[in-house]
């Protein structure tokens, strides 16, 4: 045991090293940067994978929407809307529909302020409003997880321009979470105020809604009022059995086009495309990302092997002359990757200050949350491996350079 | 000690072939000093390194101490080489990142040796060249002379039986390479068997035995037909 420690030669190895600082001070540091850059980068990652992991609380796989716009004068908005919900409630294979002002995760939408007491001056809560009817519940595929829904007879005309708010709402448990310090039941019931003075009863509490903005630090407070729109552009988000959707689309657009000349459907788009899309961003800084580690990792790599080529091409006669003294091939390739993991260390060691010192600023700058020590580690062993693996190649070449270097020189 | 049987060896590069050794017959015994002239081509170095195992012949049979070296495959023979054999380079080969103490050490490494047992190795052998004092120096620090003195002691370090030495004074002046020569004459008389290669025909005329190399063929010089010996000397 003691033989072999003494053979591995990390006392004179680390002399030698110490002698010639500073292309291993180079690599070192390269690879510290690599261990700052490459957590951080994963931990961002992270971070984004979180926020697309998020349930937006919807039926997302069988449920789609499309515009409707009428430009027919003349037009009975009211009557034309109940007539085209029922067609397409009656359509084989749908199992609900409803007006609807705004989408989830599109990016645009509704937002209103909520209190707990009226008053111009109190705080309130931002949150997503969605107006729909009594069938919005079931349409979107949401689960109500306390009080009642929407009854037929609690759904109003909004005109445009008005100002008025249904004395009624239903809400996310996240929304009433935030209001009502934890006690998400304890909202139902209560009135809440709406635009500062008006009241509104929560009557029901909903598990998940995401607002219309994946951005928002608010993003899972959202709002059921019980109104339909009285405008000549609507929406109308429609829920399949599942597994129609894709061939309900196509069907429902028709019929709809057909049966009304005085209007034009467009945009049916499902709520899968619609996750893609408001996360395309996402995805895009996502792959920039993995792009630079994997970018920064092949450059450090590629740093490890040159720089162990060069320090053994002026090193060729001294590992000659250690095999006449006996070293083995394995000795001497064994020599080389235990020098680059000493380097190595001294990069991680210095890369690990540096990655918690980046993320404490990453942090306190963006208000995230810190980095988990699991990465820290895990990124510590890949650089590790990484600097074994580029250095194995020219240790392998040290390790067939003949003994007879010794007395030739460089063949 | 030494036994060589029809030993050749060639180097084959672009197709052209060099016969470096043909059919070598030698025999040495233990304890001799065998000095190796021969003109700049010839062969000595080639002979040199398969005596040591640094690389293997073409053809024929080997024997080193009783072992059949041509049966021993590349960690056997650097084993056999930390074992038994001391090197001593014409340019010193000492390692330039590590001094004068840590370049001794190397072989004892390879040995396995313990700290304390290596210790007393490197310090008694540096005091032998007379270069105790200067253990923590690197060789850069050092004359040639001295370098080539550390570079004995590390090849005594190991006590080999059999010591090699390829032109050990030539990169040295006259009186440098004279002080080199009576270390050699010391260690050989205490009983270490010497194989030395040298340009200098009044060094080779001290060694107890010579042997000429010619065309990679061996001949021995004979007291008779050598009056080299009486050339050279000052
Ligand atoms: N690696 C090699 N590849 C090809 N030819 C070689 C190789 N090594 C040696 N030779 C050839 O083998 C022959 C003997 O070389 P060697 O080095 O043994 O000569 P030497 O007697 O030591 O010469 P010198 O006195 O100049 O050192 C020479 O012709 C040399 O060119
Ligand atoms: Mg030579």
């Amino acid at each position: 045991m003691s033989a072999f420690f003494t053979q591995l030669e990390l006392g004179p190895m680390f002399r030698a090293l110490m002698r010639n600082k500073i292309g291993a001070l180079l690599i070192a540091l390269q690879i510290a940067l690599t261990l700052t850059i490459m957590v951080n980068a994963i931990f961002m990652m992270q971070q984004r994978s979180e926020q697309m992991a998020r349930a937006s609380g919807l039926d997302e796989a069988n449920t789609f929407y499309l515009s409707n716009t009428v430009f027919a004068q003349n037009y009975n908005l009211k009557t034309a809307l109940q007539q085209d919900l029922q067609r397409i409630r009656e359509t084989p294979g749908v199992v609900d529909a409803t007006q609807i002002n705004a989408i989830p995760l599109s990016g645009g939408g509704w937002s209103m302020s909520l209190q707990t007491k009226a008053g111009d001056d109190i705080e309130g809560t931002g949150t997503a409003v969605y107006m729909v009817d009594e069938h919005g519940i079931n349409a979107m595929g949401l689960e109500l997880i306390a009080g009642e829904n929407f009854q037929n007879s609690d759904i109003g005309w909004r005109e445009e321009g008005s100002t008025q708010w249904p004395p009624k709402a239903i809400i996310t448990k996240a929304l009433a979470e935030t209001m009502f310090e934890g006690d998400w039941k304890n909202a139902v019931g209560k009135t809440v105020y709406i635009d500062n003075h008006q009241p509104v009863q929560v009557i029901g509490i909903i598990k998940a809604l995401q607002a219309p903005w994946n951005g928002w630090n608010g993003v899972e407070r959202s709002m059921l009022v019980p109104q339909q729109l009285d405008s000549k552009g609507s929406r109308f988000f429609i829920r399949t059995e599942p597994g129609r959707r894709d061939e309900l689309m196509p069907v429902i657009e028709k019929m709809l086009a057909e049966s009304d000349r005085g209007r034009i459907i467009r945009n049916v788009t499902s709520m899968e495309q619609t996750r893609d899309e408001s996360y395309r961003e996402h995805q895009a800084t996502n792959t920039i990302l993995l792009t630079v580690i994997i970018v920064l990792t092949l450059i450090t790599g590629f740093g490890i092997i040159g720089l162990a080529m060069f320090s053994i091409n002026r090193r060729t006669r001294q590992i000659g002359t250690r095999r006449a003294l006996g070293a083995s091939q394995w000795q001497v390739m064994r020599y080389f990757m235990l020098e680059n993991l000493l380097i190595s260390t001294a990069g991680v060691v210095l890369g690990a200050a540096g990655a918690v010192g980046l993320n404490i600023w990453l942090v306190s700058t963006f208000s995230m949350t810190p980095l988990s020590p699991v990465l820290l580690v895990i990124g510590v062993i890949a650089l590790l491996i990484v600097g074994q693996l580029a250095v194995s190649y020219p240790a392998l070449v040290a390790s067939k350079i003949s003994p007879a270097t010794a007395t030739r020189g460089r063949a | 000690m030494l036994t060589m049987n029809n030993i050749s060896k060639s180097f084959i590069t672009d197709d052209v072939v060099t016969h470096a050794l043909r059919d070598i017959q030698l025999h040495v015994n233990e304890g001799d000093f065998v000095s190796v002239t021969g003109p700049s081509g010839s062969g000595k170095t080639t002979f040199l390194n398969i005596a040591g195992l640094l690389e293997t012949s073409s053809s024929g049979e080997y024997l080193l101490d009783g072992e059949d070296i041509t049966k021993l495959n590349d960690s056997g023979r650097s084993r056999m080489r930390n074992q038994k054999i001391g090197f001593i380079f014409q340019s010193f080969n000492l390692i330039p990142d590590l001094n004068l103490f840590d370049n001794v050490d190397v072989p004892l490494r390879y040995r396995g040796l313990n700290a304390s047992e290596r210790k007393k190795r490197i310090e008694y052998h540096l005091d032998q060249v007379g270069l105790a004092s200067r253990m923590k120096h690197l060789p850069s620090q050092l004359s040639g002379g001295q370098q080539q003195r550390v570079a004995i002691a590390r090849a005594l370090a190991t006590s080999p039986r059999f010591l090699l030495a390829d032109e050990p004074t030539g990169n040295l002046d006259s009186q440098m390479a004279q002080s080199v020569m009576s270390l050699l004459e010391d260690i050989n008389k205490a009983g270490t068997t010497i194989l030395m290669v040298t340009h200098d025909p009044s060094l080779a005329a001290r060694a107890k035995r010579q042997i000429y190399i010619k065309d990679g063929h061996v001949s021995e010089l004979t007291q008779k037909n050598s009056n080299l010996h009486l050339v050279g000397e000052a």
